[in-house]
């Protein structure tokens, strides 16, 4: 069980040497089997590792420390990894759809000059959000997590000959940077409290704080949550990441890193039920972004773009059932939205690769005529983000929302909220379905497509999508609350429910049946609007314009903290580098060449002038001789 | 007795009072004199008074080879040179950086203080009463003496010192040929 | 000793001996630099004869002697240098003899 996790978390950081240092030895092709092969290795780890925890039959999981890693008075971080039930299921979704989606890539990447470079960091980016999920103490989940956030950012700058790469590339670290420094304040307030990181330690002591540092310390964790999994108010990185290729789009800002936050939230929860507002302030930013994502996702016209929305969307229920204390059911969500996310982003990329790099939907128009199977496992990713029975997403959101419904009083506010929220996303899902698959195909579509050998895609492209689809269909069908739970139970030990959380029967069946026939209505409307063409797009230019403009947060930033900051630099520059650091380079050299000129006077070059030093110094030592006797 | 005694006592202040003040006089002169003919006579003048000075210190030998050597031998030449070089004036305090001149009077008379305030704290018992001497000392007798007995390292370097030095004067004064065709190249 | 004590003739030898460092570092003209040198060496040899009849010691005596000789010697060899100079057309005067050239 621990050599398995040793050796899932090794695997891929492997991999990523092994690349690194063949270089252009070893051809693209082979870098790219060999990054696939280290995050299958890596799956193979994790599943030995469930199977031995499994068997282990201990409820807390272990902790295997490789050495100690810092020592700074009693603070002793040991370089350890964490094998209980949270971390072997987080595991398992990385490294699976991980090694799909890599393998993948093999076909998507194909021809790029830089596929290697590529590989190396795709590997590195598995390795790291191992490492996040894997740290067994609250230190090495920091260093996960940092690192997570650097591989994001080489990778969604990875096309970086093109200036929109680079920037989306550095404003997703900066806003990471951001979550990354409220969450190490947060550490800090706990070694200071605590003088360990470890997790047992530290919930412990979460305990006997006082309300105001343990709010704050949540405070600081839910900042970082917020930044890595793009919810209101560090969101606008999200949708500008989607420069990246699009295996990465479905690795890293769907399926794994941006899902962090809630895996977080989950972990660390004894600190967030110590500071329940916190953790309700988590459910209501979740709350909030579901439904300001969704109506944005319903005006993009770039079908990375709607999908990026929609996976903030659904964040948004995963932070919901997180904050409310479904820590089960948010899990449960983000793992059957890691298969249906991953598979459209990838069905999605199939499509874009046929048309040569083209995403506008306008343009894509009648596309699954000539791509069948694409549109099939679209279509099955679309109903399972929807929430459709027997689709995986039924399963898991419904749960979230009825546990909405048995919180408190403002509960029914979130309720009601996230219900809307299923109305839009059967919308803007079908929306983009109807506009981009179905019908007549464009004359820019013909004259672009160009087909695989005679199929879609290459066969590295096309197997991982269609086991995508089947896990997109059956993956929910590992629990129908509440009836059937065994994820709940398995997770129990580490993430309990707690009580407020739970919905009764009745809340559970009026809530499920409330999500269906929202959603069925959303589509329904978008059929109508998008399908068939009977009703139009209501004429609201003020809201349309709003919602094209993402609701002007980017606008709203750059006033609030870039024309600031930039200003400020400007002003220091002006002001104080040139005259004074830059001046005094020349100043201090001045100032050497003038004491140079005084001592020059001395050199007279007259013999006379040297005796007379001679002389003097004479006297000098006698009238110290003659002090000191 | 008495009466020699005081007498002689007197005239041996007033000999040495005049001659004091001959010889500061005439080091003063020395390196005042713009002519260095002039400056060279006053030389000649403080080494006779210098000559007296030893007379009265009882060295006898000393005052002869000051006046026989210094005066008679090391004097002309000078002279010789001065004539050789021919008429040159010079104004005395002029020349190089302001500060020199300055400096050098500080210098000089913080030395000639120096001195005198070593001389004073270190001594100044101990300089009132000199020792009896008899009539030997400062002959020329006792002198060879000394030279062949106690000092006779420093006779020998001596002497060895004064034939480097003749070596070198002809060596510096021989090359004429040499000097008369570097000087029209 | 009859007439002044030591202290006396070491004043004359001191003065002696600052009116020459003077010169020394005052004149431009070497022959006069040189019989500067000697005013101060004669101090010198004051000050040495003085302390030998003070302590009635013959060593005193004996170094004035060879101080004479070595003062005998310099002057000589220094002399030897202005002829040189003076044969070569050189300025006499060390302010402008301020580099050492064969």
């Amino acid at each position: 069980m621990i050599a398995g996790a040793w050796l899932c978390l090794a695997a891929p950081l492997g991999g990523t040497l092994l690349i690194t240092l063949c270089g252009a030895r070893i051809s693209r092709r082979a870098a790219g089997w060999l990054s696939t092969i280290s995050v299958f290795v890596a799956f193979a780890g994790a599943v030995w590792s469930f199977f031995g925890l499994r068997s282990h039959g201990s409820d807390h999981g272990s902790i295997s420390t490789a050495w100690t890693w810092l020592q700074a008075g009693g603070f002793r971080p040991g370089l350890e990894i964490l094998v209980d039930p949270l971390s072997v299921m987080m595991m398992l979704i990385v490294s699976g759809v991980g090694g799909l989606i890599v393998l993948y890539s093999i076909g998507y990447m194909d021809g790029d000059d830089e596929e290697r470079r590529y590989f190396a960091y795709i590997s590195f980016f598995v390795f790291s959000m191992l490492l996040l999920v894997q740290g067994g103490n609250l230190l090495l989940l920091l260093v996960g997590w940092g690192l997570v956030g650097l591989s994001s950012y080489l990778l969604i700058g990875f096309w970086h000959e093109r200036p929109s790469a680079v920037a989306a590339a550095k404003k997703a670290f900066v806003m990471n940077a951001l979550g990354d420094a409220t969450m190490a304040l947060a550490f800090f307030v706990l070694i200071a409290h605590a003088n360990s990181l470890s997790f047992a330690t530290s919930f412990a002591t979460a305990g006997h704080l006082s309300s105001t540092t343990v709010n704050l310390v949540a405070l600081g964790l839910l900042g970082g949550a917020v930044a890595k999994s793009a919810q209101i108010p560090l969101h606008t990185w999200l949708p500008d990441a989607m420069e990246g290729p699009t295996p990465v789009s479905a690795l890293i800002h769907a399926a794994t890193m941006v899902t962090a936050g809630v895996y977080l939230i989950a972990r660390t929860h004894p600190i967030f039920e110590q500071a329940r507002t916190i953790e309700l302030v988590a459910a209501g930013l979740g709350t909030l972004t579901l439904l300001v994502a969704g109506l944005i996702a319903l005006v993009q016209t770039d079908i990375k773009r709607v999908i990026a929305y929609s996976t903030m969307s659904q964040i948004g229920y995963m932070f919901l059932g997180a904050g409310l204390g479904a820590y089960a059911n948010g899990m449960f969500h983000l793992m059957t939205h890691a298969f249906f996310k991953a598979l459209l982003f990838m069905a999605a990329g199939v499509a874009i690769h046929a048309l040569s790099g083209e995403q506008d939907i306008r343009k894509m128009r009648g596309i699954g005529q000539l791509m069948p199977w694409t549109r099939w496992a679209f279509l099955a990713g679309s109903l399972a983000l929807v929430g459709l029975p027997p689709f995986s997403g039924f399963f898991s959101k419904d749960s979230i929302i009825a546990a909405a419904l048995h919180a408190h009083w403002y509960g029914v506010i979130l309720w009601v909220a996230a219900l809307i929220g299923t109305f839009l996303t059967g919308l803007y899902t079908f929306r983009l379905y109807f506009i981009v698959f179905p019908g007549e195909p464009t004359p820019f579509v013909r004259e672009h497509y160009h087909a695989h050998h005679g199929q879609e895609g290459p066969k590295t492209m096309l197997v991982p999508v269609g086991i995508l689809t089947v896990l997109a269909v059956i993956g929910g069908w590992i629990q129908f609350a509440p009836i059937w739970t065994p994820l709940t139970t398995w997770l129990e030990p580490v993430a309990r429910t707690l009580g407020v959380a739970e919905p009764t029967s009745w809340q559970e069946g009026l809530s499920s049946a409330l999500a269906v026939a929202l959603g069925l209505g959303g589509i329904a409307v978008a059929y109508l609007v998008y399908g068939t063409g009977r009703l139009a797009v209501p004429r609201l230019p003020a809201l349309q314009r709003a919602l094209e403009h993402k609701l002007y947060f980017d606008e709203a930033y750059d006033a609030a903290f870039y024309r600031p900051a930039a200003a400020l630099a400007t002003a220091l520059r002006r002001g104080f580098e040139e005259p004074v650091v830059l001046a005094a380079g020349t100043d201090i050299g001045e100032t050497a060449f003038d004491a140079g000129r005084l001592v020059r006077r001395l050199q007279t070059g007259l013999l006379r002038t040297y005796v007379l030093f001679l002389g003097t110094g004479m006297a000098v030592v006698a009238i110290v001789f003659l002090a000191v006797r | 007795m008495i009466l020699a005694y005081s007498a002689g006592g007197v005239l041996v202040w007033i000999v040495w009072v005049v001659a004091g003040l001959a010889c500061l006089a005439s080091g003063v002169a020395v390196v005042s004199f713009s002519n260095p003919f002039f400056s060279a006579l006053a030389l000649i003048g403080n080494l006779g008074s210098l000559a007296v000075l030893y007379l009265l210190l009882s060295a006898e030998f000393v005052a002869a080879a000051q006046v026989l050597v210094y005066a008679g031998a090391v004097m002309v030449m000078f002279l010789f040179v001065i004539a050789y070089v021919g008429p040159r004036t010079e104004t005395p305090w002029s020349g190089g950086p302001g500060w020199q001149t300055i400096g050098a009077v500080l210098a000089a008379a913080a030395i000639f203080l120096e001195i005198i305030v070593v001389i004073g704290l270190k001594a100044g018992n101990r300089l009132a009463h000199s020792d009896h001497v008899n009539g030997t000392f400062g002959s020329p007798g006792w002198i060879g003496r000394l030279f062949l007995t106690d000092h006779l390292l420093a006779f020998e370097i001596t002497s060895i010192v004064l034939l480097i030095a003749a070596v070198g004067g002809v060596i510096l004064g021989s090359h004429t040929q040499r000097a008369g065709e570097e000087a029209s190249t | 000793m009859l007439g002044p004590s030591t202290a006396w003739y070491l004043g004359v030898a001191a003065f002696l001996f600052g009116t020459g460092a003077l010169g020394v570092l005052v004149r431009r003209n070497p022959l006069i630099v040189l019989l500067s040198l000697e005013i101060m060496l004669n101090g010198a040899n004051l000050a040495l004869i003085a302390f030998s009849r003070h302590a009635g010691n013959g060593a005193g005596q004996i170094f004035a002697l060879a101080v004479m000789a070595v003062a005998a010697s310099e002057v000589c060899v220094g002399l030897g240098l202005v002829v040189a100079l003076h044969r070569r057309r050189l300025e006499l005067d060390v302010d402008r003899l301020s580099e050492l050239r064969g």
